[in-house]
């Protein structure tokens, strides 16, 4: 087909197009990921006594710890999902709760004392912790993955890891509704671990899987 | 070379961008005319972009400006209104660059490039056409650079020239006729 050809049978194709908000778009595919994620946990692991959980302050540290990552992987998600796309403040936006629970864990190590250290650091589910994450983020990036292909982006290896944090971060979230790790010291360590996983998996799958 | 090339030459990139923005716009609202515009006038750009890094020849190069041309129609509704037209289809061309090198099994990075780099010499003949022309015009005195440029670059006639340097048609023509024989001189003393 010559070049001009293309063009005029391109052109015929030209009705309206209603802009797409890759922002929504993501969004709402993490949330179907994270609704999988929440049935994988109950059928899996089950909850833990939610009562007491709401009562219980670490439970909200780490819920606005993995959703404040999963915030901002959304934006970085969404700003990848355009041709030129940029991540500029969304980087900003993934520090800030880095940040702030990695100055909560330095508190928290620095006032408890030594026998007490290996408890906050390890916990009694850090072998655990980081791959039940990556085990829940799988639905999660599954269904960013599909958002992501049919919008536009140029960067798959970059876009893959921005999946991979968003579904880390929603699995990590998930995650928190069964596990009773209480420490921040745990938390910033095995959390963000599982998360971390999560999105250099992603990255890496990111480039075979990011095509159009 | 043609007086559309030449004043596509002179005009710059930066009138590019508008012009080029406006007729997307114009597109994603439904009009064909405009959309079919657009992709007629962009054509040239990947095909220039896609020739300095293949080769002028390479066999695939039309297919690859074919891709982009497509992916642009097909991805249209991921442009953002509030922002300019250029490096979005600056990184469509670039991803169906790198995707071409992972087709043909090489590991080749493609260097993320300002995305005026989409907009630069059409061709590689062209972009040396306009590399001598602009160190040629530099010769000139200023007044006569632009007279020259007018008429014969951006295709002006002689009395809008004329009017436009301040000068009466007369004087234009004599300065002009001067340039000319100037520049002659020197393309002939370069050789």
């Amino acid at each position: 087909m010559r070049t001009d050809e293309l063009i005029a049978a391109l052109a015929q194709d030209a009705r309206p197009v209603r802009a797409v908000s890759p922002w929504r778009r993501c969004a709402l595919a993490a949330l179907g990921g994270a609704a999988v994620a929440a049935v994988i946990l109950i059928a899996w692991l089950g909850l833990r006594p939610m009562g007491e959980a709401m009562a219980n302050p670490s439970f909200w540290m780490k819920a606005a710890y993995t959703s404040g990552l999963a915030l901002a992987a959304l934006a970085l998600a969404a700003q990848l999902a355009r041709p030129g796309g940029r991540v500029g403040r969304g980087l900003l936006l993934l520090a800030a709760p880095l940040v702030a629970l990695a100055a909560l864990a330095v508190v928290q190590a620095a006032v408890t004392p030594m026998a007490d250290q290996r408890t906050i650091w390890l916990g009694v589910t850090w072998t655990l912790c980081p791959w039940r994450i990556l085990a829940l983020s799988i639905p999660v990036y599954a269904a960013v993955v599909l958002a992501l292909r049919r919008l536009a982006p140029t960067e798959p290896v970059r876009a893959g890891a921005a999946a991979g944090l968003l579904a880390g971060a929603v699995g990590a979230t998930v995650y928190g509704f069964y596990c009773r790790e209480s420490a921040p010291a745990f938390v910033a360590v095995w959390y963000t671990a599982g998360v971390a996983l999560s999105a250099g998996l992603g990255a890496l799958a990111g480039g075979r899987l990011l095509r159009w | 070379m043609s007086a559309a090339v030449a004043a596509k030459a002179a005009s710059g990139a930066g009138g590019t961008e508008g012009r080029l923005k406006e007729l997307m716009l114009r597109g994603l609202d439904g009009e064909a005319a405009a959309h079919a515009e657009l992709l007629a006038d962009l054509s040239g750009y990947p095909r220039g972009y896609f020739a300095r890094r293949l080769g002028a020849g390479a066999a695939d190069l039309e297919d690859l400006v074919q891709e982009t041309l497509l992916a642009i129609h097909l991805k249209r509704a991921t442009f953002d209104r509030s922002q300019p037209f250029t490096p979005w289809a600056y990184a469509i061309a670039r991803y169906k660059l790198l995707t071409h090198f992972r087709r043909l099994g090489a590991r080749r990075m493609v260097p993320l490039e300002d995305a005026g780099e989409l907009l630069a010499a059409e061709n590689v003949e062209e972009g040396a056409v306009r590399h001598d022309l602009g160190r040629l015009l530099a010769k000139l005195p200023g007044r006569q650079r632009a007279l020259v440029a007018d008429v014969k670059l951006q295709g002006l006639t002689l009395e809008e020239a004329a009017a436009r340097g301040g000068l009466t048609p007369g004087a234009a023509k004599v300065s002009l006729h001067r340039s000319l024989k100037r520049l002659a001189r020197e393309v002939r003393d370069e050789d």
